[in-house]
């Protein structure tokens, strides 16, 4: 009982705090979602369509807008240090245990991707492949709205925006 | 026509029939349809798996082609997509061929907007044939949202087959990736809960049939454009396995039968066989007729 107690004790503050970072961080993530939302009402929703061009376009419109409505588009401005390290305790608690080895495994199966350097705001290249997720990292991450997705590069995890295929934010290594 | 050109024509079309060793019934009201994986490089190998589709689809006149990802590589331009995509399979679709895609780690998400893969704008979808309901997932992003849906879908769907397809494999003897741990520990009890009993994924550039994984039948197929010759190290899960060359698939579902054909890109029969579900068909397979 009195460990049991000592343990909660000595929990709480950190849970409180993790907490506290993932509803900043949700935050921060639901003003850039907004931004998202009005560049892609100016710049019309696309709809599916048989012309490739269409689709080009409207990435390329979508990421021109956003850029030009996004006043803090720099690295950190979702991922502060503080919430970077909170994420990196995400990730290392996902690859525990048993789990560890086979999101190591899966990771390494994804195609690793390396990217010359990471720019926040400027567009995930086309010809680099998308490494995929561990779905036992996701599920340990916060939710994210549909605008945007977190990508592993590397050792670094980005947010990416999905439709407009830009590099919103990363945490560099991150990723064990 | 002269004698001389109706004897070219007439052991012309023998020529052809003779060569296209169907192994599939064609049954009354059978689901027919491709399979292709790993196709959108633009290169010849893609354009010669694509010719013999033709060939193929003349004798055995499938209504669509499952695309299990990695659709179009590197560049994404409209003149990607032409070369890649449009031009390839141009005679198929003229014939009425309808593409469903998936998404691999070479598309772009947006890829989903593009009309002809008929994904409806989601990167995660399902679309009912007959007795048989297809649910096409991004492998590349499983999130718990996507999860939670193809568990809702599976279990909400009556569907005599239940047939799920995406990019990564989770059985694989691929040397160059081999299968994706993470992704089976999540997607494999949802399939085995819901009576998933045909999985289709690519991503190894090759062709390899698993024996079943605890009653689910794998099929990865990931050379119909890509190529990596000798990748695979059989293992006693293989159940049958081809590295030499590109291919593609035609599968025939009737009633609570599955026929599969793997063809190589000179038209040679890779793999073909049965699935019977039997026992294990669920109560709606009687009425299994379109």
């Amino acid at each position: 009982m009195a460990a049991c107690a000592v343990a909660l004790y000595g929990q709480t503050p950190q849970v409180n705090a993790g907490a506290a970072l993932l509803e900043d961080f949700s935050k921060r993530v639901a003003a850039y979602a907004a931004i998202h939302k009005k560049a892609r009402a100016e710049v019309h929703p696309l709809k599916p369509t048989a012309n490739p061009e269409a689709i080009e376009k409207y990435e390329h419109h979508l990421a021109h807008r956003i850029r030009e409505l996004r006043k803090n588009f720099v690295q950190g401005a979702i991922f502060t240090p503080e919430i970077g390290a909170e994420f990196g305790r995400l990730i290392k608690q996902a690859m525990q245990g048993a789990t560890g080895p086979r999101v190591q495994a899966s990771l390494k199966h994804a195609e690793p991707v390396r990217l010359p350097a990471l720019h926040v705001g400027s567009s995930y290249p086309e010809h680099v492949p998308l490494q995929s997720t561990p779905p036992s990292v996701l599920a340990n991450l916060p939710k994210l709205p549909p605008e945007v997705e977190y990508r592993v590069v590397g050792n670094a995890l980005v947010l990416r925006d999905v439709d407009a295929n830009l590099i919103v934010d990363f945490i560099r290594n991150v990723i064990p | 026509m002269s004698f001389r050109k109706f004897a070219v024509l007439l052991f012309g079309f023998l020529g052809v029939a003779a060569a296209l060793d169907l192994k599939l019934p064609k049954d009354d009201k059978s689901v027919r349809f491709a399979i292709i994986g790993d196709n959108g490089t633009g290169e010849k190998r893609q354009y010669d798996v694509a010719d013999q589709m033709v060939k193929w689809h003349d004798a055995f006149p499938f209504d669509f082609a499952l695309m299990l990802g990695d659709n179009i590589y590197g560049g994404k331009t409209a003149a990607d997509f032409k070369l890649k995509f449009e031009d390839p399979y141009k005679k198929l679709m003229d014939s009425g061929v309808k593409f469903y895609a998936s998404l691999g780690n070479h598309d772009d998400s947006n890829e989903r907007y593009y009309k002809p893969f008929n994904m409806d704008g989601k990167r995660y979808y399902s679309f009912k044939k007959g007795n048989v309901t297809f649910f096409a997932l991004d492998s590349t992003y499983m999130s718990p949202d996507q999860l939670q849906w193809i568990d809702d879908q599976l279990k909400s769907s009556d569907a005599t087959w239940k047939i799920c397809y995406f990019h990564h494999p989770l059985y694989s003897d691929g040397k160059f990736h081999g299968p994706d741990l993470d992704l089976r520990r999540r997607l494999e009890p949802i399939f085995l809960r819901d009576g998933v009993k045909v999985v289709f994924t690519g991503h190894e550039h090759v062709y390899e049939r698993l024996r079943p994984q605890k009653g689910i039948n794998y099929f990865v197929l990931g050379n119909s454009g890509e190529l990596r010759v000798h990748n695979l190290r059989k293992s006693r899960d293989t159940a049958k396995g081809f590295d030499t060359d590109c291919g593609f698939g035609l599968i025939e579902i009737s009633g609570t039968q599955m026929y599969y054909q793997i063809v190589s890109r000179t038209g040679a029969t890779i793999d073909s066989g049965s699935i019977d579900l039997g026992a294990n068909a669920p109560a709606s397979a009687s009425a299994s007729a379109p």
